[in-house]
């Protein structure tokens, strides 16, 4: 990651990021029919990503909404059918809440103990390779020797761990169901296949 | 035309790259696939950057030490749940080779603190010391802790520092910290005790009660959530503190300070406990200003940029050092 990069990134973080379960809460009311949360949030990120400079931004919680809108906007107008309602929708689009909400302070009172909870979370082989990465700074060369496993493997599970922290944090601490109890079993199996292929 | 991806497709394939580009650099055919996956549809940039921030902040948990023991962190009912019910017979299967992990995992770290273990940070480093009743301690820097449980009490002494005592209810075995000969005792509690050099201990209880012994100086007192104390003797009274100032004063548990309306040499000082680089401040009108703000606690030069930018200074690197000045340029004004 270059240093401007990682500046971004981090400057998300700080800024941004505490306030998806936020801006997920408002846009699964007010959005219109047909517009996935989602795509809207990644959509708005990948703005974020592209601007020339954040310094102007005074107001993250404002800008973000107001980013999310325009997304919304462009959806709008790209489609063929523009039902009646979302005329109605999109005024509603108008006062985003934007006010500070308390769980914009809470994420960063307690983020090391709720990444804690994120990590002890996590389905057991994926929590081993994430602890001996994150918390023990160990390179993924060096757990694949040490858990016996493939590079590969690592690889994945620290994938799967940055899946799950994105369930965890962009959901206020809910994460998708599925994501852990099926994963343990799923990378086992791509486990077996890699061990099977570098043995011929 | 093919089937649009999902914004979950799209996740995993940023969590794939991310966790990619942690491993190491990339191939230069490696390059062109991520930058042609960059470009593939509008939503992958953001998610990227998502992917990226949450391992970036993930890195912060190198903080929870080399003894950090996730099981102290699980949801006793959801891990229940996940492990032991209902599990199929593959689920079954991988149970097994689970468990084994979860022993190495806890194997990993220092263990639970045997009796009289004395747990300590270096300067700048914060340390979250799992107990073996539940509770948790956070380290400030240059903290030492002595734990000693037995039967009838959890005993853990403030040897020097500041620490965050987050206390697991047990109505039968009182939680005790002492510090300097004090006692300070709860059933559940979540409360900050400091014993710096130069000022007498504080306690800062966030929630739950707080009983404080009598001392042959001071009486004895019970306090409650947003009250603090100072251990000075005759003169020592609880004062209630407002939600927002118990933020502040507990931001180093996020490896930040906060500061509203302390002076620039106050804050200076505050930062001079977490790092060797020193902030100077040269000239004393500056080092009066008034300072507001959440910081890096371990980023001083950081903090000195941004308090330039506030109040027009400069800032200067001198030896290890951060020095502020404002005016004319230094130099000028001494010929």
């Amino acid at each position: 990651m270059s240093a401007a990069d990682r500046e971004r990134t981090r400057w998300f973080l700080r800024n941004i990021l505490p306030h998806e379960p936020a801006l997920r809460g408002w846009l699964s009311r007010a959005a219109p029919a047909g517009v996935d949360p989602d795509d809207v949030i990644q959509e708005s990120y990948t703005i974020l990503a592209e601007l020339e400079t954040v310094d102007a931004i005074r107001h993250p919680r404002a800008y973000l909404f107001q980013v999310a809108r325009s997304v919304i906007m462009r959806h709008v107008r790209r489609a063929r059918i523009v039902p009646i309602h979302t005329v109605d929708d999109l005024e509603r689009l108008e006062q985003p809440e934007t006010a500070a909400s308390p769980e914009q302070y809470a994420i960063d009172r307690d983020e090391l103990r709720q990444l804690a909870r994120a990590i002890a979370a996590m389905p057991l082989k994926t929590r081993e390779a994430f602890v001996l990465r994150r918390v023990r700074d160990m390179p993924q060369r060096e757990i694949a020797a040490r858990m016996r496993i493939s590079e590969n493997t690592v690889e994945t599970h620290i994938s799967r761990g940055i899946l799950f922290l994105i369930d965890w944090f962009g959901r206020g601490g809910n994460r998708r169901p599925q994501t852990s109890r099926t994963l343990e079993a799923e990378i086992a199996s791509i486990d077996g296949r890699a061990r099977n292929q570098s043995r011929h | 035309m093919a089937e649009r991806e999902t914004s979950r497709d799209i996740d995993q394939a940023a969590s794939d790259w991310t966790a990619r580009l942690d491993r190491g650099p990339l191939t230069p055919e490696g390059e062109d696939a991520f930058q042609a996956w960059l470009r593939g549809d509008p939503r992958r940039r953001g998610a990227l950057l998502r992917a990226r921030a949450l391992s970036l902040m993930s890195e912060s948990a190198q903080a929870l030490g080399p003894g950090f023991d996730p099981v102290a962190f699980e949801a006793p009912l959801e891990s229940r749940r996940s492990r032991f019910a209902g599990l199929s017979r593959r689920q079954a299967l991988t149970w097994t080779g689970g468990a084994a992990a979860a022993v190495a995992v806890t194997a990993l770290g220092v263990g639970l603190p045997a009796a009289g273990a004395v747990i300590s940070t270096e300067r700048g480093e914060i340390r979250l010391a799992p107990l073996k009743d539940g509770s948790t301690v956070l380290l400030n820097t240059e903290t030492r802790i002595r734990v000693r449980y037995s039967q009838g009490e959890r005993l853990v002494t403030l040897l020097e520092g500041e620490a965050y005592f987050s206390v697991a209810r047990d109505e039968k075995r009182p939680f005790v910290v002492e510090v300097d000969g004090r006692r300070l005792s709860t059933a559940q509690a979540g409360f900050r005790v400091r014993k710096l050099d130069a000022d007498p201990v504080d306690v800062l209880v966030n929630q739950g009660q707080v009983d404080v012994a009598a001392s042959p100086t001071a009486n004895g007192v019970a306090l409650k959530a947003n009250t603090q104390l100072a251990l000075s003797g005759p003169a020592e009274r609880p004062r209630p503190v407002g939600p927002e100032a118990v933020t502040r004063e507990l931001a180093w548990r996020d490896g930040k300070l906060a500061f509203e309306g302390e002076s620039l040499d106050q804050a200076a000082a505050a930062f001079a406990r977490y790092s060797d680089t020193r902030i100077q401040i040269r000239d004393p009108a500056l080092a009066r200003e008034p300072v507001t703000g959440l910081f890096a606690a371990n980023d001083p030069a950081g903090f000195s940029r941004a308090i330039a930018r506030v109040f027009d200074a400069k800032v200067e690197q001198e030896g290890g050092d951060v020095v502020l000045t404002r005016g004319a340029p230094r130099g000028a004004g001494a010929h």
